[in-house]
């Protein structure tokens, strides 16, 4: 009873809370509490970004690439004052968009080491399901929940990376979907959360069962498939130091986490389920489902975490950190400064069937999102957002964006992967430029690389119609030649001072400018200013 | 030109900041300037260093420092007496056992990652693999607390066959510099363009470094920078690595082989103040044959290890310079059917000698036939705290992955005082 009138109570207040909200597009509402934290806090926002630093922005952090000169040279010259809405509406609609967020969420379901290496190392049905889901517009709650259930034709990777090991899924699943740090629970009771073992091990309860079977192909098409047996339960041996050898545990009966144990029929009498095999390829479906059971949970409108911690994670996607931060911490032990616009965030989100582009689209239209990254502050994202945060690329786009920059593919002859093992050099220098707390480092790895292969002298290299090779052939005075080489790499016209600096090392290059135009190219790409979206 | 002290090449790099300065015409407050000799001058304070010989694929305890004679499990190695009275070593050690004065020989080790990949990782991070945070390698703490930011050269440089953990969450600037087991230099380490156009190149860089720096002060942008100087730097001083010319002479001492060379690289680069450099010794690994391997295996390390603690010694670098000694794993004491050991980890052993380790002594012990450890067992977590005591580094300085709190060393890990 009690709870029902509760459940009533919470619905009615989401009503209420879109009733009021709805009438105003959502950035105007993170515009008007940013800017009042900013005067509470007695902070004063850096200027509004100027064009040629949001194009750059908002193309790497909606298609990850950055625009071609001739882009940025006809977004200079618009002069509708609705360009930006334009331009973002434009992206949101590029195919680029939904392969640029298949890396973002590739990253965040996988990161750069997986378990479970030998299947989940190529990913490329993986990511192809997922882009597939993007341009068809599935909301992130069905996103979510296909990837809990692994029954679509490529959607299974996410869940075989945890073969036999329920523990590690629970960790991955709850951290990703919930926004919550449940691996200390696994050793001990959580020692600030709330969260205690059995809590651990009941939400482990619903991969307890989960099995990897053969999909069929081999070798680098090998293919995996999510089943579920009928019995099995996690068994529950107390705190990890007081453990013994050969001590058996309790079985653990599942329970959603925070929430009511898992209602679960009993299996018919005599039931007896067979082992399974290696190379089995597909198991009858279980006479309950625990992994339906949870999927169904997690992706509901009512769900306390699910929304809020997708909210928050794309947040800090656009943003350089959660409102919550880091953004899969999401335990009542944080009182965010900003979480009445979480919540209000929130509530909007599931309002708009948890569509992503919706959400997106008024994050990058806020004020806040659109700061210069000019500024004395040291961080490379601050706590009220009052300059733009700066950001490392990511591997995948550092490819991407040199490949635009130099006009790599102008021939459309070149192959989509980098010659000379140049992807595994560029994942290995650019994969992980972060330390524990999520802070970029330069990596002696990542220049020696930058300044000595050929990997990347032949991306810069002139031939046939490439940038290099454009400005060798321009008869255009040296100015015009080295703005075109700054709008090309740093998506910008140079300053006077850079225009005569360059001018003057191109033209000290006498009879062999190619040499010097490469050298030029390859200054500018190896510039902070290129490194990081800022 | 290239002097190898670590003074050269920290004055060096003050030179080079000068120039930097100047040569962009600009006077820019880096804001790192000061930072870096605060942190140049800890690290001199301090002066230690670590090298770390890695026995790879884990050597055999009952064969080397822990031997058994008369018992089933013996073999046929004989031990013979050491420059210490009543501490024996193997007959194939004899030029370590006239240095026994300056070991400490722990024979109770009791560790728990039985296999390579584990093992090798809990043994370079002292913590489990499949923990799956992701913990730094000795090499890059050490990098991290002893290494100077202003030298040339990398404060994690590793040869040969060694650790699979990497910087962890310390982050990229502390990931190793691995050479070849020969002392090649890594990839991407040579520069395709003349010194002339490689400067012009740099300059005009540096130029637009400033340019961007002006108006942008986030400290992503200086790390990246800075890198780019570390790299610099390098590329001009890695003559250091260069030990041709001294190698003919030094290969009388060290043995001539590719881990007695790794030695002699490891005490040039200690010398010219690289904080750690672990080398690494193949072949350990010996399931079958174990007795043909391990001479083979002894003599090559013999010649090497005494030559290193000898040349160490005898330029006054040994009382601060830590040399470890150790593997994965120990070797089984029953011999199995093809006269091979297999992994052992309840009882075995790992030596310490230099940094401030009380020489001439055994620490710890095992039963007659060398099965279970008898007295002061010794876990990872134990030997790490007693490394980074020795070396000066707090070994319960805490660290975040995320919001996770993480220590350099277990919960419960204790140096072992009587070393130290």
């Amino acid at each position: 009873m009690k709870i029902s009138i509760l459940s009533s109570l919470f619905s009615l207040l989401i009503l209420v809370d879109v009733g009021i909200y709805a009438a105003e597009p959502l950035h105007k509402s993170i515009n008007q509490q940013i800017s009042a934290a900013w005067k509470q806090n007695n902070l004063t926002p850096a200027e509004k970004s100027s064009d040629e630093e949001f194009l750059r922005r908002v193309t790497l952090d909606l298609l990850g690439t950055i625009p071609t000169a001739e882009e940025v040279i006809a977004f200079l010259k618009d002069n509708d004052p609705q360009k930006r809405e334009k331009l973002i509406d434009k992206y949101l609609a590029d195919p680029r968009f939904s392969q640029s967020q298949t890396l973002v969420w590739d990253q965040v379901l996988f990161g750069r080491n997986p378990l479970n290496p030998e299947a989940t190392r190529k990913r490329d049905g993986f990511r192809a399901w997922l882009t597939a889901q993007f341009n068809n517009k599935i909301g992130l709650d069905q996103i979510a929940k296909k990837i809990l259930l692994a029954e679509e034709e490529g959607s299974e990777l996410f869940l075989v990376q945890y073969r036999s090991n329920p523990e590690e899924a629970t960790v991955g699943v709850t951290r990703i979907f919930m926004g919550t740090q449940l691996q200390c629970a696994r050793c001990h009771d959580h020692p600030f959360d709330k969260w205690t073992q059995k809590d651990f091990y009941g939400m482990a309860g619903f991969f307890v069962r989960l099995v990897v079977l053969d999909g069929g192909g081999t070798g680098p098409d090998k293919k995996y498939k999510i089943g579920e047996k009928s019995t099995g339960e996690v068994l529950f041996t107390g705190a990890a130091k007081d453990q013994k050898p050969g001590q058996k545990g309790e079985p653990i009966k599942p329970k959603f986490l925070g929430a009511e144990p898992l209602n679960e029929p009993t299996p018919p009498m005599g039931f007896k389920e067979e082992p399974v095999k290696e190379g089995t390829k597909t198991l009858p479906k279980p006479f309950f489902s625990r992994k339906e059971k949870f999927a169904d949970w997690l992706a509901q409108p009512k769900n306390p975490y699910f929304a809020k911690a997708m909210v928050n994670r794309i947040w800090g996607q656009f943003m350089g950190r959660g409102i919550v931060h880091p953004v899969d911490d999401l335990g009542d032990h944080h009182k965010p400064e900003l979480g009445a616009l979480l919540d209000q965030m929130t509530t909007q989100f599931i309002g708009n069937k948890f569509d992503v582009r919706w959400l997106i689209r008024e994050i990058v239209l806020s004020d806040a999102y659109q700061l210069s990254s000019k500024g004395p502050s040291r961080e490379a994202s601050l706590r009220f957002y009052e300059r733009a945060r700066v950001r490392p690329l990511s591997a995948e786009e550092i490819m991407l964006a040199i490949r635009q920059a130099t006009g790599y593919d102008v021939d459309n002859k070149t192959p989509s992967r980098l010659p000379n093992a140049g992807e595994e050099y560029f994942l290995r220098y650019f994969g992980e430029p972060l330390n524990g707390l999520g802070e970029f480092q330069g990596s002696l790895g990542e220049h020696l690389f930058w300044n000595n292969s050929e990997n990347i002298k032949g991306l810069i290299r002139r031939k046939k119609g490439n940038l290099a090779d454009q400005v060798l052939t321009s008869k255009e005075p040296p100015e015009a030649k080295v703005e075109k080489l700054f709008l090309a790499v740093l998506s910008r016209r140079p300053s006077e001072k850079e225009t005569s600096k360059f001018v003057e090392f191109l033209s000290a290059a006498g009879s062999k400018p190619e040499g010097a135009v490469e050298d030029a190219i390859w200054v500018l790409l190896n510039s902070p200013e290129f490194r990081f979206n800022h | 030109m290239f002097g190898s002290s670590l003074s050269s090449h920290i004055g060096r790099r003050a030179f080079l900041k000068g120039a930097l300065v100047s040569s962009a015409g600009i006077v820019t407050n880096w804001g790192g300037i000061s930072h870096t000799r605060l942190a140049a001058e800890e690290a001199m304070k301090s002066g230690k260093k670590c090298i770390l010989l890695w026995m790879n694929g884990g050597a055999s305890q009952i064969d080397t420092f822990d031997m058994k004679p008369g018992r089933p499990t013996a073999g046929p190695f004989r031990p013979i007496p050491s420059k210490v009275t009543g501490i024996q070593l193997c007959e194939y050690l004899p030029k370590m056992g006239q240095l026994m004065d300056k070991l400490a020989v722990i024979r109770s080790m009791k560790t728990q990652s039985p296999d390579h990949p584990d093992g090798i990782y809990h043994m370079h991070t002292c913590y489990k693999i499949s923990e799956r945070t992701p913990h730094p390698e000795i090499g890059a703490v050490i990098a991290k607390y002893l290494g100077n930011t202003s030298s040339d050269l990398p404060s994690f440089v590793r040869m040969g066959s060694t650790g699979n953990g990497g910087a962890g969450y310390l982050g990229p600037q502390y990931e190793p510099f691995s050479l070849g087991r020969d002392g090649r230099l890594p990839s991407f380490s040579g520069s395709n363009l003349s010194e002339e156009a490689e400067k012009k190149r740099a300059d005009l860089l540096r130029f637009i470094q400033n340019e961007f720096a002006e108006t942008h002060k986030a400290e992503p942008f200086e790390s990246h920078r800075l890198a780019k100087e570390r790299a610099y730097r390098l590329m001009k001083a890695k003559q250091v690595f260069d030990i041709s010319k001294d190698w003919p002479l030094a290969k009388e001492r060290y043995g001539d082989t590719e881990f007695g060379k790794g030695c002699f690289m490891a005490r040039k680069l200690i010398e010219a103040g690289v904080p750690f450099v672990e080398v690494g010794q193949e072949n350990y690994d010996s399931h079958s044959d174990n007795f043909v391997v391990h001479k083979a295996n002894m003599n090559v390390l013999d010649s090497a290890w005494s030559a290193l603690l000898i040349d160490l010694e005898e330029r006054g670098l040994l009382k601060d310079t830590l040399v470890v000694w150790m593997g994965e794993v120990g070797r089984t004491p029953n011999i199995n059917n093809r006269a091979g050991r297999d992994h052992y980890i309840r009882a075995w052993t790992t030596v310490l000698a230099g940094g401030g380790i009380k020489g001439g002594q055994v620490y710890g012990s095992t039963d007659a036939d060398g099965k279970e450890v008898k007295e002061n067992p010794v876990s990872e977590g134990d030997l790490f705290s007693t490394i980074y005591k020795t070396l000066g580094i707090n070994a319960r300085a805490k660290h975040h992955v995320g919001t996770r709190p993480v220590w350099l060393t277990p919960e419960g890990s204790k140096p072992i005082a009587e070393l130290l």
